[in-house]
């Protein structure tokens, strides 16, 4: 099994915090503070996730007759209680939820929903519903600006993707750094490291040589590390986008990366036409990926500091539309994993007949769960975008 | 001026190699051996004119290259593709004859920081790079207009929501504190105030940026002391006219230009009181810093860490691919990876820059990016770098010493005996010598003076 001891050694410990490394940028004496900072990591489901298909409310008559084509039969469904189950791709979600690691939160939405993806994943990414109001930073570059831990040299934030970093890292100093993948993390076949002979002339030449050594250290490391692990944990991943780009995120949590906030994204859930075979896929891909990457964790003594929320702009029409999709809708789950998280089913499905404008009404402000996470899981108090006032259950356990 | 008094060269500050590179990096982005060589025979005055005038690449570029570039950014624009338009400006950075105007073009990015992560519209972000490239070297105080004037920069910082009794504090506060002043040198009341006479600023879908006196605060303000009914024209002159925005456009300048503790209090001061004398006339300032003899002092040579598009654009320009046409898209990512997405500041502040350009990743990622280019990756068709053509194009000696030499005085000025000896050991059991060429170049790049520029 993974073991982190042999994995690092202190010399390199702290070395892959993204923008500096970390044994300039923070002393020995408070590396254990950071090495327990709890970690947050968001999974956006791109596109509108339909949730009535994702959490299903098999026990209500209505959903048969409002799903006459894509409806899942209930026998299929995997119960999670007397009302609601999950897909039958989510098996992995399913494994998690039982043992108390996954947690579903049924009618997350807003006040007077916007169906247009770009504006309602604006919203999602601000924490905001007002343009009027609008500060233009992301919920959580806003936050980690609060952050009492707030260090200006090392990036607080690692968004894994190809893409533009997502508007919900933005803030007014926070330091983001994208990675893509973890090649990015290795060094050239070949690669032959020159360090000249004479010492280095100035401060800045050693100071030079000196992130070179530790890179190229770090670099050796990691290889080692994954080549040595590559039966037990890496080859654990599903042989997904997703769940490569967890994969990384678990390899800089294990190096001791000093971002608190790691974002990933998952495209493709906009299925307005034939969704059934797509939505599946999907489902599994995600459930899996989420559940190897805990499993990841867990074998390394980590998955205690980690909490992960999946969400979507919104969830999808009820009524399924005529070419066997769904069209964009409003309210719709979200989802929290890992073992801090309460576990089961919070709150009740939102009614299939008592609608708003054809779709779902929420029944938890989203903003209400960023509150709970920032104040209650990172503990940042004043990132929560004036929301203190909205009601959310507990979420974490005590 | 007597921190900035004229370079003339010396025995103890010879005009050699070294300082056309270290000129050519700071002030441009690199140079070919050919260019390296006109201007160590030419002299420093000439050398510099070059730049300043926007003539200092004299291979390479195309005839049509102001054509070339606005289609290729057309096609970005109408594509909506925004790594097409981060393609069109590594376009630009590889083959204009103006290299300096892209450094600064780069330096007003960072300055003015604007980001595709909320200003989507690509047409807009083009907008404002040509309005970098336009006032580069002009009155700062007609590219301060022209950003209060630009849909780009106004909507990334909320200027239309800042209405009367609805204020929006957002571009008042950078404005003073990133844009002019800097911090220390304005209260938060003059924050306030200053957004107050921002109020009514709109913008059309088009871009045009529009003022509606019916959302403007027309009420009497304070700021800095003076009281009326402010106008924006007022704020701007305020602004231009205050000691402490001199003394930032100085500090700005120094840090493009001069390495680590090689400007003091002094010199900066000196500056920023020649830049109020000289309308802020950028030019100016760069033509005082780039004749300096203090730019071209010893303690200024290799003491700036290389930024990402300096580390990737002067070897390709020292190699000399110019001549196949690069994968632009394949560089702008290249950039992106060390650690500089174009067009995507990592926040209003701008990259920090100096030493946080270094980080375990980037300098992984630089290592990675560097064996592309040497391997082809960035060419295409794909195909490894030719040095032994290179090489025999300048007629170099065909030892192995003659070409490390070559390399090493090519890339960074010059290079030790030792490490001529140390590079030619670390290769000699390689027997492609178009290989070990590479390698050779490879490993000077990623060293410790590969990183100092």
């Amino acid at each position: 099994m993974f073991n982190r001891r042999s994995f690092l050694t202190r010399s390199a410990l702290l070395s892959l915090s993204p923008l500096v490394p970390g044994f300039l940028s923070r002393s020995l004496a408070n590396e254990s503070a950071t090495r327990d900072e709890r970690i947050l990591v968001v999974l956006q489901l791109d596109g509108g996730n339909d949730g009535l298909n994702t959490v299903i409310p098999f026990a209500d008559e209505n959903y048969a007759r409002l799903r006459p084509q894509l409806r899942i039969p209930t026998a299929d469904v995997l119960k999670l209680n007397g009302d609601v189950g999950l897909h039958p791709a989510m098996r992995s979600a399913h494994a998690m939820a039982r043992e108390g690691r996954f947690t579903i939160l049924q009618g997350v939405g807003y006040p007077n929903p916007d169906r247009s993806h770009f504006r309602s994943m604006a919203i999602w990414h601000q924490g905001r519903l007002d343009a009027e109001s609008n500060s233009g930073f992301g919920w959580l570059g806003h936050a980690l600006d609060h952050s009492q831990a707030n260090s200006t040299t090392s990036a607080q934030a690692v968004f894994v993707g190809d893409q533009t970093p997502p508007l919900a890292l933005l803030g007014r100093r926070t330091q983001v750094v994208s990675l893509s993948r973890e090649n990015d993390l290795v060094l050239p076949a070949g690669f032959k490291p020159f360090a000249a002979a004479e010492p280095a002339d100035s401060d800045l030449a050693s100071y030079i040589q000196h992130v070179l050594d530790h890179s190229y250290q770090t670099a050796r490391q990691l290889r080692t590390s994954a080549e040595a692990n590559a039966k037990s944990v890496i080859s654990s991943y599903p042989a997904t986008d997703l769940a490569r780009q967890l994969s990384l995120v678990s390899l800089l949590i294990k190096t001791e990366s000093a971002a608190r906030v790691y974002y990933v994204s998952q495209p493709g859930y906009d299925t307005h036409v034939g969704q059934a075979g797509d939505h599946a896929r999907l489902l599994q891909t995600f459930s899996d990926a989420v559940k190897a990457f805990f499993d990841d964790l867990a074998a390394s003594k980590l998955q205690d500091r980690v909490t992960l929320l999946a969400f979507s702009e919104f969830g999808r029409r009820v009524e399924e539309n005529d070419g066997v999709g769904t069209d964009h809708g409003a309210a719709g789950p979200v989802f929290l994993a890992g073992p801090a998280i309460v576990g089961g089913v919070v709150g009740g499905h939102p009614s299939l007949t008592d609608l708003d404008d054809g779709d779902l009404k929420m029944s938890l402000d989203f903003r209400a769960i960023y509150a709970r996470l920032l104040k209650d899981w990172l503990q940042i108090s004043d990132g929560s975008s004036g929301s203190n006032d909205l009601h959310c259950p507990h979420l974490f356990r005590t | 001026m007597s921190r900035w008094i004229p370079y003339s060269p010396t025995p103890d500050r010879p005009w050699n190699l070294a300082r056309v590179v270290h000129l050519h990096r700071r002030a441009g982005l690199g140079a070919t051996w050919a260019e390296l060589q006109r201007d160590l025979s030419d002299g420093p005055d000439i050398a510099v004119k070059r730049l300043l005038k926007g003539i200092s690449r004299s291979e390479g570029v195309p005839d049509e290259f102001e054509t070339l570039s606005a289609t290729i950014a057309k096609s970005a624009i109408d594509a909506e593709d925004e790594h097409r338009l981060k393609a069109w400006w590594v376009y630009r950075l590889l083959m204009t004859p103006d290299p300096l105007g892209e450094r600064l073009t780069l330096m007003w990015h960072n300055h003015f920081a604007t980001s595709l992560i909320k200003v989507t519209r690509l047409k807009w972000m083009h907008r404002q790079n040509l309005t970098f490239r336009q006032h580069a070297r002009g009155a700062f105080g007609a590219l301060l207009d022209a950003m209060l004037n630009d849909p780009a920069l106004l909507s990334w910082l909320d200027a239309p929501q800042n209405r009367a009794g609805h204020p929006n504090e957002n571009l008042a506060r950078e404005l003073l504190e990133l844009f002019t002043l800097g911090i220390g040198n304005y209260t938060e009341s003059d924050v306030r105030e200053s957004a107050r006479v921002l109020t009514g600023i709109t913008i059309d879908d088009l871009g045009s940026v529009q003022f509606d006196s019916s959302k403007h605060d027309g009420d009497s303000k304070t700021i800095l002391g003076k009281s009326g009914d402010l106008q924006l024209g007022d704020l701007h002159e305020l602004l231009t006219s205050h000691p402490a925005t001199a003394r930032h456009i100085a500090w700005r300048l120094c840090r493009e230009f001069c390495g680590e503790n090689v400007v003091d209090d002094d010199a900066l001061n000196e500056l920023a009181a020649g830049l109020r004398t000289n309308q802020l006339r950028i030019d100016w300032a760069i033509e005082t810093i780039l004749r300096s003899s203090l730019f071209f002092s010893e303690g200024n040579l290799r003491s700036r860490i290389a930024d990402p598009v300096s580390s990737l654009i002067c070897p390709l320009r020292a190699f000399e691919c110019h001549r196949n046409p690069p994968n632009t898209l394949a560089v702008a990512d290249g950039i992106r990876r060390m650690g500089l997405n174009l067009f995507t500041p990592p926040n209003v502040g701008g990259w920090t820059g100096g030493r946080s350009w270094m980080s375990t990743m980037t300098v992984i990622a630089r290592t990675n990016v560097i064996a592309e280019l040497l391997q082809g990756s960035m060419q295409l068709p794909t195909e490894p770098i030719d040095l032994i053509a290179l090489l025999d194009r300048y007629h170099i000696g065909d030892t192995l010493s003659d070409a490390i030499r070559f390399l090493g005085s090519l890339l960074h000025g010059d290079i030790t005996n030792e490490s001529v000896e140390q590079l030619a050991r670390s290769v000699r059991e390689e027997t492609d010598r178009s290989h070990q060429l590479r390698t050779i170049a490879e490993m000077l790049l990623t060293s410790t003076a590969g990183h100092l520029h």
